[in-house]
């Protein structure tokens, strides 16, 4: 039997440049910044009030019968139906028992003001919650079906339930590479045969009052309020946090020969995919990097390619003074220094940090990058930083011959996932 | 592809606080569900669930720093994980690092009333309203610094790959009520295709908190059956009125044959196959006729080359929900034929509940003890048949038979289903 073969078909993005994947591109080779004040509540007394929100949200046909549709399920329907659309599957005829959703995806925001009145209701000043009082006041304060909408699986049910997809389904969260997971195992299930075509991506929105908090008191986020057009600045001497950011990119990988054989335009071939874990701790990436350098090498021996075949590589680069002089270490030593080793640019220098979401966004970053043969720059990369010396194409973008493209994410909590993809000529 | 093998496990449940311990009280039919103590329901329609009782997690975590980043989910699955190294003699010889991975099914971590409590009632203005920029002044300072990490899904994985060195692959399956089996699923997968030697693989789960309870009793899902607590969940019986939830962890160790073999591990069974299907139906309950629940059954079966007749067992979703019990039996009954009278089926939940996230799990480290020991466990509480129900669910005794493969179900609320196969092994 020969060895199957995993495309991509379709894709799908909305971001804080806004919704389609043509605008994104457009947009990010002109190296504009999605990121500005937080305006979806008010922020005045927060340490960190800036984010990269998708302004306007986009509306979704499923918003006349479900009211309380999770943020993550929303932008998972509109990168999805891009994705499922533009790959040509809206009419055609395929066996919806063969295609599948995999997703990594954050759940909806769940608000603080809905349980002001159970927690009033239970307590008494300093005394110890009154718990009856609160159970009683949650019966008639709390909407079931918003917190049915909230659940991490509920993006990929609504999703595949828009399209009729009744084969594998899948929904992970291994934080911020959760997006990127779900398509390298997607990619692995095609491999595999358990279906023909799978949605693949990830979704999240953390820009509410508790994750905002919940970052900033772990010092994580960027707390440059005044400048929100330059606070996303990987590898950047002056970087210091990310940038909340929220949306979705999903694509359709599909078996080589079932896109083939209906006729379904290529964008490219996925061919590689490493996983590992740093084992380190729960806050910060290992310094040494190692996690994330054996995941690179073992999605390159996956992919079967020397580390000089790839041309370009979407860094996780998340403008954290860790990750990007870890991430910069560990392809150093894989590709050798600057000059030896490919580009590299970290597109959350625009859009901000996706977390579950931004692996897929990226992934779909490295398709265009190859489609177009035209690499995306890093914005904000103004004072070079003497540990993180590679070439990570500041300010503009670049033409360039790239046959393979590296995609990066490493998750809080050590989950560290590449993919390679191959550019597609016939 | 290489041959996947379970060579050791280990469990926190509402019926024992190991896995032996748990397995003894499944095999006599005892219940776990009892009147809940972690707060006080006094007058609230649902008053019983399957807690873990008894439970101190400094046993298996020494660190006091360690312990306040972890909520309960994490620290039965770090406990389970732990027993479970114990258990198939790699605790004192760990594997190569690089090739030994996680993967957790979880979900929805439950918000603690008492700390989010402090940080409303400081956010509240003079009218009694809650006042965001107060939240900024003064209500988050009432909470942890560190409370975000306790509320990530993917620290229970995480934490067991700091713990025991697992450096290879590493993933948190949140499929709801089918994210457990789904993580053991991709665990044996990612054993067969060579990408690890060891994985830990399986569930952990709490949803017995004020707001779960709340928000499970406001969607009907959970019984409020005025019964002794013990006879709540009663799966495929007529008078079943909803599930009874339950908490704990369950995790197995799967290696590859080659691997298990060559340090001389004890093999306890073997995973031979997994699928998983949609709905794509309703949005809180199953397909009626079992479509999505069948198809999931059918692609483990392909996928595991073995024909409906050589399931000599199946470890049910079973939840004591009406529509579920009676969805499942027809989905039994279209892959199965007129044999699916003659398997054996039953459910563990019928005894302590539903784990959720950690459910598939359970059910799964049920299907390989059946094997080991040639015992199925029963279905308790099945006092009245139901018409709509007519199999075997192994009414309230447990039976001794030989084991050889079994298939365990999970239906996710939402409309996931995923299956796995295990079988006897023999090399």
């Amino acid at each position: 039997m020969t060895r199957r073969r995993v495309v991509v078909t379709g894709v799908g993005l909305v971001t804080p440049l806004g919704a389609g994947v043509e605008l994104n591109w457009e947009r990010m080779l002109r190296g504009e910044s999605g990121v500005g004040p937080i305006t979806r509540f008010d922020v005045s007394t927060m340490d960190v009030r800036i984010a990269a929100e998708v302004r306007p949200l986009p509306a979704v046909p499923e918003d006349a019968s479900a009211p309380h549709l999770g943020i993550h399920s929303r932008f998972a329907l509109v990168a999805g139906r891009e994705a499922w659309v533009d790959a040509g599957l809206a009419d055609a005829r395929i066996d919806r028992a063969r295609a599948g959703v995999f997703l990594g995806s954050g759940k909806g925001i769940s608000e603080l003001e809905w349980l002001v009145e159970a927690v009033c209701a239970s307590r008494k000043g300093n005394e110890p919650t009154h718990y009856p009082a609160f159970l009683r006041a949650g019966l008639t304060s709390f909407l079931a079906a918003r917190r049915v909408e909230e659940d991490y699986a509920m993006s990929a049910g609504r999703l595949a339930a828009a399209v009729g997809a009744t084969g594998p389904h899948w929904v992970c969260i291994t934080a911020c590479a959760a997006g990127n997971h779900a398509i390298g195992e997607a990619y692995e299930a095609i491999l595999h045969g358990e279906a023909e075509i799978l949605l693949a991506g990830g979704t999240h929105s953390q820009i509410d009052l508790m994750s905002l908090s919940g970052y900033s008191m772990l010092g994580a986020l960027s707390p440059s309020n005044d400048e929100p057009h330059k606070a996303s600045r990987p590898f950047d001497r002056r970087r210091n946090g990310f940038i909340l950011g929220e949306g979705a990119g999903i694509m359709v990988l599909e078996e080589y020969e079932h896109a083939r054989r209906r006729g379904a335009h290529i964008r490219a071939e996925v061919c590689g995919y490493g996983n590992t874990a740093d084992s380190h701790r729960v806050t910060d990436p290992r310094p040494d990097g190692l996690g994330a350098e054996n995941a690179m090498r073992i999605a390159l021996e996956d992919a079967a390619v020397a580390p000089d075949a790839i041309g370009y590589i979407n860094a996780h680069g998340t403008s954290t003074t860790q990750n990007d002089k870890m991430e910069s270490e560990a392809i150093k030593r894989i590709f050798g220094p600057k000059g030896e080793a490919p580009p590299v640019s970290s597109t959350k220098s625009m859009i901000g940090h996706l977390i579950a979401a931004a692996g897929a966004v990226e992934a779909i970053v490295c398709v265009r990058a190859l489609e177009t043969q035209t690499l995306p720059p890093t914005i904000n990369y103004e004072n070079p930083d003497p540990e993180c010396d590679l070439d990570y194409l500041p300010g503009e973008p670049r033409e360039a011959q790239v046959e393979y493209a590296m995609n990066n994410s490493f998750g809080f909590g050590g989950q560290n996932i590449v993919t390679v993809f191959q550019r597609f000529s016939g | 592809m290489r041959r996947v093998v379970v060579t050791g496990f280990g469990a926190v449940t509402p019926n024992g606080l190991d896995a032996e311990s748990f397995w003894k009280a499944t095999v006599e039919g005892r219940s776990g569900v009892a009147r809940i103590e972690g707060f006080d329901v006094t007058g609230f329609p649902v008053r019983v669930a399957g807690e873990v009782r008894g439970f101190d997690a400094r046993t298996y975590v020494s660190n006091p720093k360690s312990l306040k980043v972890m909520g309960k989910n994490i620290r039965f699955g770090v406990a389970a994980a732990q027993m479970a190294m114990e258990n198939s003699g790699l605790k004192d010889r760990p594997p190569d690092p690089a090739r030994f991975g996680v993967t957790m099914g979880s979900g929805i971590v439950p918000t603690d009333i008492e700390e989010i409590g402090d940080a409303v009632l400081a956010s509240l203005d003079e009218q009694g309203k809650f006042d965001i920029r107060r939240f900024g002044e003064e209500g988050q300072k009432r909470l942890f610094p560190l409370w975000l990490l306790k509320h990530l899904p993917n620290m229970v994985a995480a934490h067991i790959s700091i713990i025991h060195n697992a450096q290879g692959p590493n993933n948190t399956v949140t499929t709801a009520c089918s994210a457990s089996t789904q993580a053991i699923g991709e665990a044996f997968r990612i054993l067969a295709r060579g990408d690890a030697d060891v994985m830990l693989a399986g569930g952990s789960d709490s949803r017995i908190d004020p707001l779960s309870l709340v928000t499970y009793t406001l969607l009907g899902a959970v019984s409020t059956a005025a019964r002794p607590p013990g006879k709540v969940s009663r799966p495929f019986d007529r008078q079943r009125d909803g599930f009874v939830l339950g908490e704990g962890a369950a995790i197995l160790v799967l290696e590859t044959e080659e691997h298990a073999r060559a340090r001389g591990a004890s093999i306890v069974a073997e995973v031979v196959g997994y699928g998983s299907s949609f709905d794509a139906y309703g949005i809180t309950k199953p397909e009626p006729e079992g479509r999505g629940a069948a198809q999931a059954m059918e692609r483990t079966l392909k996928d595991a080359r073995m024909a409906p007749s050589e399931i000599d067992y199946i470890s049910a979703h079973g939840t004591s929900t009406i529509l579920n019990d009676k969805m499942e039996t027809l989905a039994v009954k279209t892959v199965f034929g007129a044999a699916a009278k003659t398997i054996p089926l039953s459910s563990i939940k019928s005894m302590i509940g539903h784990l959720i996230g950690a459910a598939g799990a359970m059910e799964i480290l049920v299907s390989v003890l059946a094997i080991r020991d040639g015992v199925v466990p029963p279905t308790i509480n099945l006092d009245t048949p139901d018409p709509d129900c007519d199999l075997d669910y192994v009414p309230n005794t447990a039976r001794s038979m030989r084991v050889r493969s079994v298939l365990s179900n999970s239906f996710g609320f939402g409309g996931q289903n995923a299956a796995v196969i295990v079988r006897e092994y023999a090399p």
